[in-house]
């Protein structure tokens, strides 16, 4: 499409009337705040929104809900960090990092990072679809069964790196996530599998009642348990990064602000592969990976700066192809076809000055949300200073009131309460939580996938064959699966011939 | 302490009395005597959601009803956990459907039916469209039959989000009365209908089944062709596609929705939801609802409704065994 400079000044203009930077403000603190709470994701905070927009100027409404969507990826990470319960799915892989820093009385440091990171993650994103939208849709659309297939094998490949140190517990835990997985109704059939005759299954289970119930419930049972030990010492430490620190996380922040864009345009992909991935590259490449999940301050950078990327990204084939790219998406697109507002591949020729005020305000949207953010954080870290018999108990009803928002279902609290449980197991078994949760979420979309480029390509082997891209993934995936293992090879060589010398 | 306690209570009591009173006065007289729930059997979004939230707004903004109106989200198996949930309630409440209603039972996935409840209106209706990529070789949906008549597996379909749902019937209907050995065709289904697009923008798949509302910009916009609709004259805006009676197939296949409502409501609560309904319909906001979603008004009311959704049990038994998903 190019820059059409007339157009994007044109919505430069909209973006900055003090009616849109209002409720690029709403949108912006009511996201930070859903995000934060466990269950109260972007998606459902823009659907109990939907009737305010009706009646909206469609731009307003779109840059309302928009702001909420990045909004809560700002603050999906600040509950990921201070009590180790992610608000939603791509916030996970805060919890990795983030928690232990809190843990070294660093949470300070952390949330900033975190907000830094999503700050620049985003500008990235946002430079990205002035420049990219067109060709990128163009390419998001070669993703054929095969390609989301063996991109969901390759994120599925970093539980080699998530569970180091404990192989076999890390693949027992994945195993537990796929078969979860399975449970609902099967598409490509019709079959319900495993759904004992509840309908409420019969759409699977949300894996985020899943990641409530394990990291929520199951850090406040495990606390419960430690309760005479529990003491508050956690300091919340200095606001401001250090110069080492910056030094640390620059390039992970550079790296995965385009590696969460790309993902995030994927239609089948989103926020919770992109953080994950992003996550698991930083630690693969990285020259200490043996700092990760003790507090490396890059562990919180990449995925943050990635999530917030994807946000941005998940709305280009929303707005080129009409598609979303992501379940918030989805819901904005049912809320602005209410407000006669189409999108599809006209909306950009049909009204560009839309397509750009949109553009402009996600960037005023997260230089405003930094600032928030930034701000928040001396109020935030008080929730540490909070006594934890007021703490978790409060943990408690939120989570329960998050999971009855999912949907609105009785049920899900009985499952809520089981992976409670198993996540407490879990933790007194010292099992790695992130590859149940990896394989949960991406296991249904890469059995569909799988079984769905088998009919297209007729052979397995034709499906990693299919195209550039599949080779492309394969050999990544390979890698990634092997690299520890050749690592630990080499090292052992190095250190042998050492020992010779 | 004690003193205070009493007092309270008396209060309390004097206040409940005065309620029931009132309470047991009104429904005598009209119905509705309580707020009104919308239950849309699935999570925010789709078009039961998008039907129960403009029913909502219309009825509060044209002051067709009085009470106070919430919409609750009963989302899973298809309907069944919003219509199970509404079966319990009372005629303050009433439920979105569509042919789910009729097909999860035919399927055996249900043991609810129409019968189960009290068939409100049928509301509007959405056309299904079959669509191929712009470069395709196929200019019409003849041609396409044609070709599946000689080898029923040589073109993958894509529909969503299961089979057994209306996208998918439409095309088993028109390529059953076209002679199409139809038990072989080779479905690969999606999630929802935006995949379905983007799976054959890319190429991805030879023919997609969807409504015409999805494919309709992108038809525009040159980036798919439609090349047969169900309806039953040419789309507004879509006058180039022509539908399948013109292309000498007998075939006209409403995607409808209605409202129903618990079992057993009495004359008088129909005929008040009629009545209601009726004016409904009638209103700008709707029509301009109707507009925006690329739906159409195919209002039916209770009485009618129950006849329809008669025939079209039968409709749907035989769809169903021809594409071999039933016995």
């Amino acid at each position: 499409m190019g820059v059409d400079i007339q157009n994007f000044i044109e919505g430069l203009m909209t973006a900055l009337h003090p009616m849109n930077i209002l409720w690029v403000l709403i949108g912006g603190f009511l996201g930070t705040v859903v995000g934060m709470l466990p269950g109260l994701g972007p998606a459902t905070a823009v659907a109990v929104l939907i009737p305010i927009t009706f009646g909206m100027d469609p731009t307003s409404a779109l840059v309302l809900m928009a702001a909420i969507y990045y909004g809560a990826m700002y603050g999906g990470s600040r509950s990921s960090i201070l009590i180790n319960t992610p608000g939603d799915g791509s916030a996970i892989a805060a919890t990795f990092d983030g928690y232990p820093m809190t843990r070294n009385g660093q949470a300070g440091q952390a949330l900033t990072i975190s907000a830094i990171a999503s700050l620049i993650g985003g500008i990235f994103a946002i430079i990205g679809f002035i420049l990219l939208a067109k060709p990128l849709a163009a390419f998001a659309l070669k993703f054929g069964p095969a390609e989301y297939f063996l991109l969901f094998l390759f994120t599925l490949s970093a539980i080699v790196s998530l569970s180091r140190g404990k192989m076999v517990k890390g693949f027992i835990a994945m195993a537990i996530g796929l078969m979860l997985s399975t449970v609902g109704i099967d598409l490509q059939t019709g079959v319900h599998r495993f759904t004992f005759d509840i309908p409420q299954l019969s759409e699977g289970i949300d894996f985020l009642v899943v990641i409530i119930g394990v990291y929520a419930v199951g850090e406040v049972l495990y606390n419960y348990l430690n309760l005479d030990r529990l003491k508050n010492k956690n300091k919340l430490g200095k606001k401001w990064i250090t110069k080492d620190q910056w030094k640390r996380s620059k390039w992970p922040i550079i790296r995965n602000g385009p590696i969460g864009f790309l993902i995030g345009v994927l239609p089948g992909a989103g926020g919770s592969i992109a953080s994950m991935l992003s996550y698991t590259t930083e630690r693969q490449i990285s020259k200490e990976p043996e700092r990760f999940g003790k507090g490396a301050i890059e562990g919180v950078a990449a995925p943050e700066s990635s999530n917030n990327a994807a946000s941005v990204g998940s709305f280009i084939p929303l707005l080129t192809m009409g598609v979303p790219g992501s379940g918030t998406t989805a819901v904005i697109l049912g809320a602005v076809i209410m407000l006669g507002l189409r999108p599809g591949p006209l909306l950009f020729e049909e009204s560009p000055e839309m397509v750009w005020t949109l553009v402009n305000s996600m960037f005023i949207g997260n230089i405003i949300l930094v600032i928030i953010n930034i701000l928040l954080i001396s109020v935030l870290v008080k929730i540490l200073n909070t006594p934890p018999r007021v703490l978790y108990p409060l943990i408690l009803v939120l989570a329960f009131i998050g999971t009855y928002t999912l949907s609105y279902s009785v049920i899900d609290f009985y499952i809520l309460v089981i992976f409670g449980i198993i996540g407490l197991l879990m933790k007194l078994l010292d099992f790695p939580i992130a590859p149940l949760i990896l394989a949960l979420i991406v296991g249904s979309d890469m059995e569909q996938n799988f079984r769905k480029s088998v009919v297209a390509h007729d052979h397995i082997m034709n499906v990693l064959l299919a195209s550039p891209v599949t080779i492309t993934l394969s050999i990544l995936t390979i890698l990634s699966i092997s690299y520890p293992f050749i690592m630990s090879w080499v090292q052992n060589r190095k250190s042998k011939q050492a020992d010779a010398a | 302490m004690n003193k205070y306690l009493f007092s309270l209570l008396l209060v309390i009591a004097v206040v409940l009395t005065a309620c029931s009173d009132t309470g047991g006065s009104d429904d005598a007289s009209e119905f509705p005597t309580d707020n009104i729930e919308i239950v849309a059997p699935a999570s925010p979004g789709g078009g039961w959601d998008g039907t129960a939230r403009a029913m909502q707004k219309i009825f509060d903004d044209e002051n067709i009803i009085e009470k106070n109106m919430n919409v609750v989200n009963k989302p899973g198996g298809g309907g069944e956990v919003g219509w199970q949930y509404l079966k319990d309630q009372d005629a303050h409440t009433f439920a979105i459907n569509s042919s789910l209603v009729i097909t999860n039972n035919l399927l055996g996935q249900s043991d609810l039916t129409y019968k189960d409840f009290t068939p409100l209106a049928i509301l509007t209706t959405e056309w299904i469209s079959v669509a191929v990529a712009p470069d395709s070789e196929f200019d019409n949906g003849i041609d396409i039959l044609e070709q599946l008549k000689e080898d029923p597996t040589s073109l993958k379909i894509a529909v969503a989000p299961s089979l057994g749902n209306n996208d998918h019937l439409a095309f088993v209907q028109a390529a059953k009365e076209y002679g199409v050995d139809v038990t072989q065709l080779e479905f690969m289904i999606y999630e929802s209908g935006g995949d379905v697009v983007t799976a054959l923008l890319g190429d991805h798949v030879d023919v997609a089944t969807m409504s015409v509302s999805e494919a309709k910009e992108q038809h525009l916009a040159g980036k798919l062709k439609m090349v047969a609709v169900g309806s039953n004259e040419p789309i507004e805006g879509l006058e180039d596609v022509q539908t399948w009676k013109e292309q000498g197939i007998d075939l006209e296949f409403p995607h409808w929705r209605g409202v129903m409502g618990p079992p057993d409501m009495s004359e008088e609560e129909i005929a008040y939801w009629d009545e209601t309904i009726s004016t409904l319909v009638e209103t700008e906001a709707w029509q301009e609802l109707l507009v925006n979603n690329e739906w159409e008004s195919y209002y039916m009311n209770s009485e009618e409704a129950t006849e329809f959704l008669e025939e079209q049990t039968e409709n749907y038994n035989q769809l169903l065994k021809d594409a071999g998903l039933i016995d």
